[in-house]
C-alpha cells in the first residue's frame, strides 16, 4: 500500500518536473539532391516550453517555424538532437496522444460534413459511442458552430475552418496544443474569438505553442516566445523581459485640456529635467476595427435565408 | 497488447470508411461504374449467332466490362489515396494524431478494397441480369415458351426435345463456374490495388503512378512468353537471361495465371483447389505489396 502511494507520489512529482517540450541540439536539413546540397532549415536549436503556458514561435516565412511544429509532431524526423514532448521522444505513439494539432490554413476532408469530420478524427484518436458523441456535441458549442455541424466542409468558410480544425485538435483532450498560425487569413474578430479560446484553454491548465505572424495578438496573451530566422535562434525567453524599456516611460492623461497638458509638460520638464512627449493616444486599427463591429459574429456564419421560400426541416 | 490491437483496429476501420466514403462520393467513380454497366448492357446488342457463341460472347464481354471497370476504379482510387491527401494536406492532421502510419497504408487499402468489392458485386450482379435477360430472348426465339411461361418456370407441357433444348440454353447461361471467374477478377484487382498503393508511397504523381502501374500489370501478363524464350528449356537460355527472369519472376506479379478467367468462360473446368490456389498467391502478393509500402512510408517525411 506504502510502495503503491509512493509510486503514485513519484509519478506526480516526475509529471510536474518534466516540461511539456524539450528540444536539444535540434538541427534539420533538407537535402537538396540534384544540386548536391543541404539546406539547414534549423540549426543547434535548444529550448523548453513549461506545462500550461502559451509560447510563441516566431519568425518571418521560411525561418524554421512550421519545421519544428513538424518535427514535434514526427512528421520530419531530425537530423540531429531530440525533441521530448512531456518525457517521451517526438513521433512516438505516447507523445502522439498528448499534442493536438492545427495545421496552417487548415484542409480537412472536403467530402464530409462538420460532425462526419469530427467523429473520424475522434475514432482515430480511440474515442467511441457515446463519449465521442458528448465530446462533440461539447466541442460544437465551444467552437460556436452547432449551426453548421450537418454542413459539408467545403462550404465553410476560412474563420469556420479554423475554429473546427481547433475542434478537431481538442477532440482527444491533449495536454499540449499546437497551434501553426492559428489566425492566418482570419478576419479581426474571427481572430479574435481565436485568442479568447487560447486563453480559456490556458485557464484549464494546457499548454499551447503557436505560430504567427500577427505580432499584435502574440504581444497580447503570449508568455513567453522564441524568434527564429533562417533556422537560427535570435532571441528566446520571456515576452515582457524582451520588450520592456526601463529608461523609458509612458504616463496616460485623461480630461486634461491642451493648455493644462502643456501645463504638466513644461512642470515636468523644469523639475525633473528630462525630455518629455506628449501626443494624443492612438487607437490601433484593430480594436477600432473589432469595437465598431462588435456584435456577435456568429449571425455572419449562418448561411443567408432567401425570402418568401423557404424550406423548413 | 490486446487492447492495442483492438485500439489499431478500430483507427484502421475509421481509415478505411473514410477512404470508401470519399471514393463512393466522388462523382468520377459514378461516371466510371455507369460506363461499365453500359459496356456490359450493350453486350445484349450483338450480333445473331447461335445461343451457345451469343453466351460465350456475352461473358467475354461481361468480364471484360467487370476488370476494366474494376481496374479503371483500381487505378484512380489507389494512385489518389497517398498524394492527394498530400496534395491537400489532410494527410498532416491524420499523421499528427495518435495513428501508426502503416495503420493509415492498410486502412487506406482496405478502403479501396471495400470500393473494388463493391463495385465488382455490383456489376457482377448486373451482368447475371443481363445473361438472364438474354437466356429469357433465346428461348422465348427458339422455344414456344413465352416469357411469364419462363418466368414460372412452366414447361412441363413441352416435348422432351424442346425440354432438353431449353435446358441446354440454360446451362450456357446459368453457369455457377462463373462464381470462380468473378473471385478471381476481384483477387487480379485487388494485386493491382496493392501494387498501386506500393508506388504512391514512391511517386507523388498520379499519372506516373497510373502508367508505372499498368506498365507492370503488362510484364506480368507478358512475362510467360519470356519464360519461354528465356527460361531454362529454352535454346537461347544463358545464365544472364535466366538470372533476369527469375528476379522479374519475383518482383512482379504473374497475371497470366488470372487467365483461367478465359477458360471458365470457354465452359472448361476449372477446379476449385485451383481458385483457392489463386487466391492465395493473391493474398501472399499482397501481403508483400503491403509490407513494403509500409516501409517505405515509415521513412516518408512529410
Amino acid at each position: 500500500m506504502i510502495k503503491k502511494t509512493l509510486s503514485h507520489f513519484d509519478r506526480v512529482q516526475k509529471r510536474a518536473i518534466v516540461p511539456a517540450v524539450e528540444i536539444q541540439g535540434l538541427q534539420k536539413l533538407f537535402s537538396l539532391r540534384w544540386q548536391k546540397k543541404s539546406l539547414i532549415a534549423l540549426e543547434e536549436l535548444d529550448l523548453e516550453v513549461q506545462r500550461g503556458e502559451i509560447f510563441g514561435l516566431l519568425g518571418p516565412n521560411g525561418s524554421g517555424k512550421s519545421t519544428t511544429m513538424k518535427l514535434m509532431l514526427g512528421l520530419l524526423y531530425p537530423t540531429k538532437g531530440q525533441i521530448k514532448i512531456f518525457g517521451h521522444t517526438a513521433g512516438t505513439m505516447q507523445a502522439k496522444k498528448s499534442i493536438g494539432f492545427l495545421p496552417e490554413n487548415p484542409y480537412f476532408p472536403q467530402f464530409l460534413t462538420g460532425e462526419e469530420m469530427l467523429r473520424y478524427f475522434g475514432e482515430l484518436c480511440g474515442l467511441h459511442g457515446k463519449k465521442l458523441h458528448e465530446r462533440i456535441r461539447n466541442l460544437f458549442e465551444l467552437v460556436d458552430l452547432k449551426h453548421a455541424a450537418q454542413r459539408r466542409i467545403r462550404t465553410y468558410s476560412k474563420g469556420m475552418l479554423q475554429r473546427i480544425g481547433l475542434a478537431q485538435a481538442l477532440l482527444h483532450e491533449p495536454e499540449l496544443l499546437l497551434l501553426d498560425e492559428p489566425t492566418a487569413g482570419v478576419d479581426p474578430i474571427g481572430s479574435r474569438r481565436i485568442r479568447d479560446l487560447m486563453i480559456k484553454l490556458k485557464e484549464q491548465g494546457k499548454t499551447i505553442i503557436f505560430s504567427s505572424h500577427l505580432l499584435e495578438q502574440v504581444e497580447d496573451i503570449v508568455d513567453r516566445v522564441v524568434i527564429l530566422e533562417r533556422g537560427r535562434k535570435l532571441r528566446y525567453g520571456r515576452l515582457n523581459d524582451m520588450l520592456t524599456n526601463h529608461q523609458d516611460y509612458v504616463m496616460r492623461l485623461h480630461g486634461l485640456s491642451e493648455a493644462k497638458i502643456q501645463e504638466v509638460k513644461d512642470l515636468l520638464q523644469q523639475k525633473l529635467d528630462c525630455s518629455v512627449t506628449c501626443e494624443p493616444s492612438h487607437e490601433s486599427l484593430e480594436s477600432f476595427f473589432i469595437n465598431l463591429l462588435g456584435r456577435d459574429k456568429s449571425d455572419l456564419d449562418k448561411p443567408l435565408k432567401h425570402k418568401g421560400k423557404s424550406k423548413s426541416k | 497488447m490486446i487492447n492495442g490491437m483492438i485500439e489499431s483496429i478500430i483507427r484502421i476501420r475509421a481509415i478505411a470508411v473514410n477512404t470508401l466514403t470519399e471514393a463512393l462520393r466522388q462523382k468520377v467513380m459514378l461516371v466510371v461504374v455507369l460506363c461499365g454497366l453500359v459496356f456490359i448492357a450493350g453486350s445484349l446488342f450483338m450480333a445473331d449467332l447461335a445461343f451457345r457463341e451469343q453466351f460465350k460472347f456475352l461473358k467475354d464481354l461481361g468480364y471484360a466490362g467487370i476488370s476494366i471497370t474494376g481496374m479503371v476504379v483500381a487505378l484512380i482510387g489507389a494512385a489518389q489515396l497517398i498524394p492527394a491527401e498530400i496534395e491537400r494536406r489532410t494527410l498532416y492532421t491524420t499523421l499528427a494524431k495518435p495513428v501508426w502510419r502503416f495503420e493509415f497504408i492498410l486502412g487506406k487499402y482496405i478502403g479501396l478494397i471495400a470500393l473494388l468489392s463493391i463495385i465488382v458485386i455490383m456489376l457482377s450482379t448486373f451482368f447475371s441480369v443481363i445473361l438472364l435477360i438474354q437466356e429469357m430472348r433465346v428461348i422465348t426465339i427458339e422455344t414456344p415458351l413465352n416469357w411469364l411461361q419462363w418466368l414460372l418456370g412452366s414447361s412441363d407441357h413441352l416435348n422432351d426435345g424442346i425440354k432438353s433444348h431449353i435446358e441446354e440454353i440454360q446451362n450456357a447461361s446459368r453457369d455457377p463456374r462463373l462464381i470462380q471467374a468473378v473471385l478471381l477478377v476481384w483477387a487480379k484487382l485487388c494485386v493491382i490495388g496493392g501494387l498501386a498503393v506500393l508506388l504512391s508511397t514512391i511517386a507523388s504523381s498520379t499519372s506516373f503512378i497510373v502508367s508505372i502501374t499498368l506498365m507492370v500489370y503488362l510484364v506480368g501478363n507478358l512475362l510467360h512468353i519470356v519464360r519461354l524464350e528465356w527460361g531454362e528449356h529454352s535454346v537461347e537460355s544463358t545464365f544472364l537471361k535466366i538470372t533476369f527472369i527469375t528476379l522479374v519472376g519475383w518482383l512482379v506479379p504473374d497475371f497470366e495465371l488470372y487467365n483461367l478467367i478465359d477458360e471458365i468462360i470457354a465452359g472448361k473446368n476449372v477446379s476449385w483447389s485451383m481458385t483457392l490456389e489463386m487466391l492465395q498467391y493473391s493474398a501472399l502478393y499482397v501481403t508483400v505489396l503491403l509490407a513494403l509500402a509500409a516501409a517505405i512510408f515509415e521513412g516518408r517525411e512529410f
